[in-house]
């Protein structure tokens, strides 16, 4: 009987923690308390860390705790979370990941907050902010934005003789046919002149900068303008140079190219503020240059990343994320984040000169009004990323462009009609 | 000599099967007492695996997202399930890793077996251990693995063959080489697995039949044929199914080494399970998507047992 009672006792204590574990913690009516998931793991981490111990420091209304994920590891969890009513208050992510999760309901719209003077949004680069739209309202607020650049390694641009970086994609090929070494003749360079990846590039971000780069585009006011002479014509052209002219190895994608280039093997790469780092630790010399123009114009896409507030908050957790994002945006803020996480500000009121202390910062700061967010407002971005990705990769393998164009076309139009 | 002594606590000779229950109580608590031991059990697997099912089945006919609103959309999920190309691409992807993986899995399983199995094989205990270690690895370390020996610009095994002269090239980014790739890992995790199934039921079959067989003159192949695959029916309908059901489910070292590519050519019913649940947050569709194949495996499974019953029914 004993073992009875015991087994009882068990089944009993099982069920009553199964039922703790269910029910959530309740309002006690002290200070506001939010959780915060972001995947800043670098010396950016430690910046936005030092902000939000501020800004709990700044007032005694809000307590604000982060959770540090990874970024893949917040999109794999996000959803879990929130449908166990566990999620976090703000999350940051991904900004082309932005919209799948507003559309579907789990994230605050913020156009009150931006309506609001005091949320120190005004002056928000709007190329950001546009990454935040969903059907014309806005579902975050940027925490990133930078448009991808060339990395490029100064010691091998002396070695060849090339005193100034390209302006235009001709002298850009030019440059990097001058750059490619194939000391014993075997046909494959032992170094090349560009890592061009053809899928899976640095935030999905070269091709569109490419096609921007000669008028084309992927989407348009939600419609899918991939199927054009200009994209045929930059297809044809990068082709040409990578395939042809073997200017970079083939079948690349954004993680090799980074490894090609920190391992010196390449001259250059397009990549985002990370590359910096990582070329120092390799002892790389290197500089920074805004992609070359293209026929048409100077663009590129951008790395964005973008925080929200998610369903799992009260009304007075909505007021007080609201309140840490114009703490967030402040000027001084702003600055301090800016040069800590190696990002330009995001705010087009500051002047270079504050942020001239790091260099990074400063050549990206240039640049900023080149950058284009990637897929703004569309919310199945994964399948129109994944037919880029086969656009490109199929047509550098010597597939018929106007072929690959015409489905891309299709399948990207499927995916925004989703 | 102690049969004769009457028995004592430390030493009772087992009582049958409801022997006790006289001295335990009555029915009631006897059942009473059956519930508080299945209970654990049944909690776990009615919280973990019944009510998920149930509650999946639910979502599979509607638009969920995971939070917030969904509504009922019928049939909806399970048409798109069987009208999507992107579904029929990665039912074709996936019927394909089943052949190329269960066939070579069990094959490599039985054949090691068979060799291990010979008492005349030298330092037995060994590659037995050796070759189930795999199978012990996690999958999404031993895909990690893979990945950095078959590297094009690092991997170890690409520098050997190079050494022989053979250029693997770039596997994983190669359209026809890649479901292979992914397929030959899988083999290699967890072909020990099987191997140790095999390994058992060779063991159960009486080394008399073969002494009988060799005394008529049969040879190695005919002892095969005619007494060990027939004795190891029963062994070869469970490791076929499990070997099959695992290719169904294949997901880890594809998400790890080709995310489903190049251009579509690894991704499996699982990985697109996967991305319309946590990449699309469609989980309705997700769920519709699960369950199909759920029916699937199941049918599967069955045909084979059915197979192998009848078989085995031939042959005693």
């Amino acid at each position: 009987m004993t073992r009875m009672r015991t087994l009882l006792g068990a089944g009993a204590a099982a069920l009553t923690l199964i039922g703790a574990g269910c029910s959530g913690g309740g309002d006690d009516g002290g200070p506001v308390e939010l959780t915060f998931w972001h995947g800043y793991t670098e010396a950016d981490g430690d910046v936005l860390e030092e902000i939000v111990d501020d800004f709990n420091a700044s007032q005694n209304d809000i307590t604000i705790s982060t959770e540090v994920k990874t970024w893949d590891s917040i999109d794999d969890t996000l959803l879990t979370a929130l449908s166990a009513g566990e999620g976090p208050n703000i999350v940051a992510m991904p900004a082309e990941r932005l919209p799948v999760y507003a559309s579907k309901g789990a994230f605050a719209p913020l156009d009150d907050f931006y309506a609001d003077e005091s949320s120190n949004t005004a002056n928000l680069n709007p190329n950001a902010v546009a990454m935040e739209e969903i059907d014309g309202e806005k579902y975050g607020v940027p925490s990133g934005f930078v448009p991808l650049a060339v990395y490029y390694n100064t010691a091998l641009f002396e070695e060849a003789g090339i005193g100034e970086f390209p302006r235009t994609w001709d002298e850009w090929v030019q440059a990097a046919e001058q750059l490619t070494v194939d000391e014993d003749g075997d046909g494959t360079p032992e170094q090349y002149g560009i890592a061009l990846p053809d899928h899976a590039t640095v935030a999905n971000g070269l091709w569109p900068s490419l096609f921007y780069g000669n008028g084309g585009g992927i989407v348009e006011d939600g419609e899918a303008v991939v199927d054009s002479q200009e994209n045929a014509e930059t297809l044809e052209f990068w082709r040409s140079a990578i395939v042809g002219d073997r200017i970079s190895p083939t079948g690349l994608d954004g993680i090799g190219s980074d490894e090609l280039f920190s391992g010196g093997k390449a001259a250059m790469t397009v990549g985002g503020p990370w590359m910096a780092s990582i070329a120092t630790e390799n002892d790389i010399d290197y500089a920074i240059a805004p992609l070359p123009a293209g026929p048409a114009e100077q663009a590129a896409s951008a790395i964005g990343i973008s925080m929200a507030t998610t369903v799992d908050s009260s009304d007075a957790e909505l007021a007080a994320a609201e309140e840490f994002f114009a703490f967030f945006l402040n000027e001084e803020n702003s600055v301090k984040w800016s040069l800590g996480s190696g990002w330009p500000p995001l705010r087009t009121d500051i002047p270079a000169e504050a942020v001239a202390e790091n260099p990074v910062v400063a050549s990206l700061t240039e640049m900023s009004d080149l950058g284009r967010p990637l897929l703004p407002g569309v919310v199945n971005s994964v399948d129109v990323l994944t037919a880029v990705d086969e656009l490109t990769q199929k047509a550098i393998a010597g597939e018929d462009v106007d072929t690959l164009l015409g489905e891309a076309q299709t399948e990207i139009q499927d995916a925004l009609d989703d | 000599m102690s049969l004769h002594h009457p028995p004592t606590r430390r030493y009772r000779p087992p009582a049958p099967l409801g022997g006790r229950r006289r001295a335990a109580g009555g029915r009631p608590l006897r059942n009473a007492k059956a519930a508080a031991f299945l209970a654990p059990a049944l909690i776990i697997l009615g919280l973990f695996v019944i009510w998920p099912m149930l509650s999946a089945l639910r979502l599979s006919f509607t638009d969920a997202s995971g939070f917030g609103r969904e509504e009922w959309i019928g049939l909806e999920n399970y048409i798109e399930v069987f009208t999507d190309p992107d579904i029929l691409n990665a039912v074709g992807n996936t019927l394909l890793y089943t052949v190329l993986f269960t066939p070579t899995a069990v094959a490599a399983a039985l054949g090691l077996a068979l060799l291990l199995n010979s008492p005349h094989m030298p330092f037995r205990s060994f590659f037995r251990t050796a070759l189930f270690i795999p199978f012990v690895i996690s999958f999404a370390v031993a895909a990690f693995a893979w990945s950095y020996l078959i590297d094009p610009q690092v991997g170890l095994l690409n520098y050997w063959l190079r050494g022989a002269g053979i250029e693997l090239g770039n596997v994983l980014e190669d359209p026809t080489l890649a479901m292979p790739a992914v397929a030959f890992v899988a083999v290699w995790k967890l072909f020990g697995f099987y191997f140790v199934i095999f390994l058992a039921g060779l063991q159960d079959i009486p080394s008399s039949l073969y002494e009988a067989a060799r005394v008529d003159g049969a040879r190695a192949w005919s002892r095969f044929r005619h007494i060990t695959l027939p004795l190891l029916s029963n062994t070869m309908a469970f490791v076929l199914v499990f070997a099959m059901i695992a290719a169904l489910q294949a997901f880890d070292q594809i998400y790890v080494m080709t995310g489903g590519g190049p251009y579509g050519n690894t991704q499996t019913v699982v990985m697109e399970i996967y991305e319309s649940g946590f990449r699309k947050l469609d989980v309705g569709f997700a769920s519709a998507l699960s369950y199909v194949l759920l029916i699937a495996t199941l049918l599967l499974s069955l045909v084979q047992f059915v197979f192998f019953g009848r078989r085995e029914k031939e042959l005693s």
